[in-house]
C-alpha cells in the first residue's frame, strides 16, 4: 500500500532526515506501482536489482540534499553504464553502454536512484511513441490514447505517479508535447544549458535534455542538478547555473507577456483555445499585460525543422553500420552488404524513411537548395524571437493543437505526426527554453497543456510564471493514477 | 500526393546505405514522396537573409586542455562489438588479395 510515494520531495526528504523512511522502502512502492501498471508499457528496462543495491549503499551514508534517495527514470536514448540502452530500436536491442551520460553522472552524484529506462519513439523519431520497437506506451488517463512522443514513456510513468522525476530529450517538442498530453510538467532548457554528452544524437543542433516531473518545483530542482558546463560537450554553456527554484512562489504582476500570433491561429482546436484563453484572462486579471506578437516564419516551421532534423539525423545515424556495436546482419559477404543489410534489418520504417530523405537533402545541389536555405531562415526566426524579448518578459502559447488522440490514428496519416509538433518546434529552431505546464482538460477529461517560452537562459523566470499558474489553476492532476 | 519513381527510391536508399526490397519500394514511393512534399514548402519562402544559423550557441566554443584524461580500455570497447577475434573487430574482407 502506497504511503510515501505521493508525498512531495521535501516531505520525503524530511522523513529521510528523521530516519522514519529509507530509500529501500520507497523503492518497494515504486516497484509495486511498476508491476501494477505494467499495461502502460512505459519502461523498456527496469533495473530493480541495481536500484535496490544503490539504495542499500546510500543507506550507509549520511542523508544528502533534497534529491538524495529519490527514484528517477531516464529516457532510453541516454546512455547508462552497464544498463541496456536501446533507443527503442532493434539496432541497439542488446547494447550495454560502457560509460554514463553527463546527466546520469550528475543524478548519481546527487544521490538519486535510477530505476529504469523509459519507452520512446525509435531514435526519438515520432510524436506518438508508436514507432518504438517495443510497442507504444499508453496514456495513463485513458490507455486507449497515445502518450505523445518521443518521450512518451517518461510522460506515462510520471502521469501514473510511478516515480516523481524523470529525464527526457526534446529535439522538436519531444518533452513538451507528451507532457501536454499527460498532464505533467516538462522543460526543454536553453540549448547548451544541459550537456548532451551521452545522449544518442538525433539532430545535434536541436537536441536538448530536460526534466519531466509532477510539479513545477520538482522540475526546477532536477534542472538545478543536471545543468552546467561539461568538458565533453563543447556546446554546453559556461554560464553560471542559477538556483532555478529561486523565483518560485514570487508574485506575478506587471509582467509583459507576448503570444506568437501564429501559435493561436486556426491551427489550434477549439477545446485547446478555450483552456488557453482562460489562462490569458487569468494573467490579465492579475495585472499582467498580454499581447499578440508576430514572429517570422512560424508557418513554415515544420518544413524548416524537418530539413534540418532529417539532414542531421542521416549524418548522425551513419554510425549504426553493424561494425563496432549494435545489431549486425547474419553472414554478410561484403562490407557493403554488411552496412546495407544491417541498416535495413536494424532500423524501423520511420527511421529509415527519415535517413533516406535526410541523405538526399544533403547530397549534391540539394544541400544548398534545402539545408543551407533552412539554416538561413532559421537564423531569421531566432532573430525575430530575440527581438520579441526586447519587449516581452516571456512568451506563452498552447503546447499542442489538440489533446491526445487514440492509438493507431497516426499510422493512417504519417504527415499528421509532423503537423502535431507545429507549436513546439519553433523553440528548438531558435534554441530557446520552453516548458509545458498543465492548463486544463477537455470534455473527456484528457489533459491540455500550455507552453511558456523564455529568452535564452531565462528558465528561472519561466518557473516563476509556471508556479504562479500552477497554484492559481489548482488542477487535480492525479487522474493518471489508478 | 507526390510519389517518387522506383529509380529515385533506389537512389536515396543507396545514399543512405539501406537495402530496400522490391516489395518495400512501392510503400517508400508514397512515404518518401510525402516527406518531400512537406519539405518542399521551403520553396515558397523568399526575402530571407543569407546569414546561416549552424548552432544556437552564441558563446565562443573553447576547446578543453590537451591533456590525457580517462580512457576506455580495449576490452570494454570490444564488449559491444558484434564479432571480434578477441583483440580486433572482425568485418568481411575489404581488400582484394
Amino acid at each position: 500500500m502506497s504511503k510515501y510515494l505521493d508525498l512531495t520531495i521535501p516531505e520525503i526528504h524530511e522523513l529521510y532526515v528523521k530516519k522514519e523512511l529509507t530509500p529501500s522502502i520507497l523503492l518497494e512502492e515504486v516497484f509495486e506501482r511498476i508491476k501494477a501498471r505494467k499495461s502502460l508499457n512505459c519502461l523498456i528496462t527496469c533495473c530493480q536489482e541495481e536500484a535496490l543495491e544503490r539504495a542499500r549503499e546510500l543507506e550507509k551514508e549520511e542523508v544528502g540534499g533534497l534529491l538524495w534517495g529519490i527514484p528517477i527514470l531516464i529516457k532510453d536514448n541516454i546512455v547508462t553504464k552497464g544498463i541496456r540502452t536501446t533507443c527503442a530500436s532493434k539496432m541497439l536491442e542488446n547494447f550495454i553502454p560502457i560509460y554514463d551520460a553527463f546527466v546520469v553522472e550528475k543524478i548519481k552524484k546527487a544521490g538519486m536512484i535510477l530505476v529504469g529506462k523509459t519507452n520512446m519513439d525509435e531514435f526519438a523519431m515520432g510524436s506518438t511513441s508508436e514507432t518504438s520497437y517495443f510497442g507504444p506506451p499508453k496514456n495513463p488517463w485513458n490507455e486507449a490514447y497515445i502518450t505523445g512522443g518521443s518521450s512518451g514513456g517518461n510522460a506515462s510513468a510520471i502521469a501514473a505517479r510511478i516515480v516523481p522525476l524523470s529525464i527526457g530529450s526534446d529535439t522538436g517538442g519531444s518533452i513538451r508535447q507528451p507532457a501536454s498530453y499527460t498532464g505533467i510538467v516538462g522543460m526543454k532548457p536553453t540549448y547548451g544549458r544541459v550537456s548532451r554528452y551521452g545522449l544518442i544524437a538525433f539532430a545535434s543542433s536541436l537536441d536538448q535534455i530536460g526534466p519531466m516531473t509532477r510539479t513545477v518545483y520538482e522540475n526546477a530542482l532536477l534542472l538545478n542538478a543536471i545543468a552546467g558546463k561539461d568538458q565533453n560537450d563543447l556546446t554546453s554553456s559556461s554560464k553560471e547555473v542559477e538556483d532555478y527554484t529561486a523565483l518560485i512562489g514570487k508574485d506575478v504582476r506587471d509582467l509583459k507577456i507576448g503570444i506568437p500570433s501564429y501559435l493561436v491561429s486556426d491551427v489550434v482546436s477549439k477545446e485547446v483555445s478555450e483552456v488557453f484563453n482562460h489562462v490569458v484572462n487569468l494573467l490579465k486579471k492579475n495585472g499582467n499585460t498580454v499581447e499578440l506578437v508576430d514572429i517570422s516564419y512560424l508557418k513554415h516551421a515544420v518544413s524548416l525543422y524537418q530539413i534540418i532534423a532529417m539532414g542531421e539525423a542521416s549524418s548522425n545515424l551513419a554510425r549504426f553500420d553493424g561494425v563496432r556495436y549494435g545489431y549486425r546482419t547474419e553472414n554478410p559477404e561484403t562490407i557493403d552488404a554488411l552496412y546495407e543489410k544491417t541498416r535495413s534489418e536494424g532500423f524501423g520504417e520511420e527511421v529509415k524513411s527519415r535517413i533516406m530523405v535526410g541523405s538526399s537533402l544533403l547530397s549534391g545541389k540539394n544541400a544548398k537548395l534545402y539545408y543551407d536555405k533552412a539554416l538561413s531562415i532559421r537564423d531569421d526566426m531566432r532573430e525575430s524571437f530575440l527581438a520579441s524579448f526586447q519587449k516581452y518578459d516571456l512568451l506563452i502559447a498552447p503546447t499542442t493543437t489538440t489533446p491526445a488522440y487514440q492509438l493507431g490514428e497516426v499510422m493512417k496519416d504519417p504527415l499528421k505526426t509532423f503537423m502535431d509538433d507545429i507549436l513546439v518546434i519553433p523553440a528548438n529552431m531558435a534554441g530557446l527554453p520552453a516548458m509545458n505546464l498543465p492548463a486544463g482538460f477537455n470534455q473527456n477529461h484528457l489533459p491540455i497543456g500550455m507552453q511558456i517560452i523564455g529568452a535564452p537562459f531565462g528558465e528561472a523566470k519561466m518557473y516563476q510564471l509556471a508556479s504562479f499558474l500552477e497554484k492559481e489553476l489548482n488542477l487535480d492532476l492525479e487522474g493518471g493514477r489508478k | 500526393m507526390k510519389k517518387l519513381s522506383v529509380e529515385e527510391v533506389k537512389h536515396v536508399a543507396h545514399l543512405a546505405r539501406i537495402q530496400v526490397s522490391d516489395e518495400e519500394i512501392e510503400s517508400y514511393r508514397t512515404r518518401l514522396g510525402a516527406l518531400y512534399e512537406m519539405v518542399d514548402g521551403i520553396h515558397e519562402i523568399e526575402g530571407y537573409s543569407e546569414e546561416m544559423m549552424i548552432t544556437p550557441v552564441e558563446e565562443v566554443c573553447s576547446l578543453r586542455k590537451d591533456e590525457v584524461g580517462a580512457m576506455l580500455d580495449g576490452a570494454s570497447v570490444l564488449s559491444n562489438a558484434p564479432k571480434t577475434n578477441g583483440k580486433f573487430i572482425e568485418v568481411p574482407v575489404v581488400i582484394n588479395e
